[in-house]
């Protein structure tokens, strides 16, 4: 009698394994020797027997466990409940979080709107970018204050209140082209690693045609969205805590007069 | 073990409708252990012939339905074995008769299909 392909058949040892314990204890010992019998007496090749055997263990794990789980929570509904509860809390709970957070995120661009409209107004009605964005020494990386470039139509920079590594930040030649298309844009800029602002840009008309961009790190507003997650995974981690309890409670409140009513009767 | 849809009609529901429709394995099983008791590869090898409906079954797939269908009472182990990992398995009466029901409600069903199918091919 032949035996079955040693790495394989270790392979589908192990892999019962993925069975619930009831299932693998209860049959482990004749699948084995039904894998035995089968291999012994095949008439295909070994190739196709194991690729069979595979995906009918692969199948029957999936439904073994299915069956565990509905019959687990079948026997007690009030998790099922729970359960079913924690999903809708947390569904709900992410989707107003996601709403803040945006909300969090869009306010970061005050005041850069009101800095780029009034900049860009001024400039399409014949004020000189040098004095309306006097060069000033703001640190991009470091400051925390909101600052003004002036670029040329081609892109080119030509006054800056802010700076980073001495040099006036450019941002990327596409923020220009969308500009110039779609009048305005609002993103968040890295213009490098560790270093992200809230960034308005609109395009400048009239005698002094490019682009007007106002900008503000970034840091302060990071730092609260950190610390605002955190706290929403700690409530949600409270509330999850609190729908086990609840339900391990009320189960057991239910499970208790009957136990009486039995020691009565 | 049966499949769904069960029948929803109480006044109907007899212990053996309960478990109506069967499964294709569930009623290749059954079929297998009509014939006498066997052990789960035999039943394998039996479900797989063309008098035992074709039916390719895995070990996974074999043990698992197994279990069903002594938790149901349609299939119970002989206590009989030459080895621990060769379990013998034999019908019940409720497996049986849920074996009977099936066929018959098969058999009606072929009853109306083999004219209409017999005309259709008789047309193309």
């Amino acid at each position: 009698m032949s035996r079955p392909n040693p790495a394989l058949f270790a392979l589908y040892r192990r892999a019962l394994v993925l069975y619930p314990a009831h299932v693998r204890t209860r049959n482990q010992a004749q699948m084995l020797q039904t894998v035995r019998d089968a291999d012994a007496e095949r008439s295909y090749s070994a190739a196709r027997f194991w690729l069979y055997l595979f995906t009918d263990l692969l199948q029957s794990v999936a439904q073994e466990n299915l069956l565990m789980v509905r019959s687990q929570f079948s026997a007690r509904p009030i998790f099922f409940h729970a359960v079913i509860l924690g999903i809708i809390l947390t569904g709900m709970g992410g989707a107003a979080s996601l709403v803040f957070q945006q909300m969090l995120r869009r306010g970061a661009n005050q005041p850069q709107i009101q800095m780029a409209e009034t900049g860009s107004s001024a400039l399409s009605t014949g004020s000189d970018p040098h004095s309306l964005i006097p060069a000033s020494l703001i640190d991009v990386a470091q400051s925390l204050e909101p600052f003004a470039v002036f670029y040329s139509d081609s892109g080119a920079p030509v006054t800056s209140s802010g700076y980073l590594d001495d040099a006036i930040p450019v941002p990327p030649t596409g923020v220009f082209a969308f500009v110039r298309n779609r009048g305005e844009d609002r993103i968040t800029w890295q213009p490098q690693p560790g270093v992200r602002i809230a960034a308005v840009i609109q395009r400048v008309g009239g005698s002094h045609p490019g682009f007007i961009l106002a900008g503000r790190s970034l840091r302060v507003v990071e730092e609260q969205e950190d610390l605002f997650w955190k706290m929403v995974f700690g409530a949600w981690l409270a509330l999850v805590v609190l729908l086990m309890v609840g339900a391990t409670l009320l189960a057991r409140a239910q499970i208790a007069p009957t136990a009486v009513a039995r020691a009565q009767g | 073990m049966a499949s769904s849809p069960r029948t929803l009609d109480p006044e109907s529901a007899s212990p053996e409708a309960a478990h109506l429709p069967l499964s294709a394995a569930v009623l290749a099983i059954l079929l297998a252990l009509s014939g006498g008791e066997k052990h789960g590869y035999a039943i394998m090898k039996q479900a797989a012939l063309p008098d035992g409906g074709c039916v390719k079954l895995g070990p996974g797939t074999l043990y698992g339905t197994l279990d069903r269908l002594i938790r149901d009472s349609l299939v119970e182990e002989t206590g009989f074995t030459d080895d621990a990992r060769r379990r013998y398995y034999r019908l019940t009466n409720l497996g049986h008769r849920v074996l009977a029901a099936e066929t018959a409600r098969l058999s009606a069903a072929l009853g109306v299909a083999r004219p209409r199918t017999a005309l259709r091919g008789a047309r193309a």
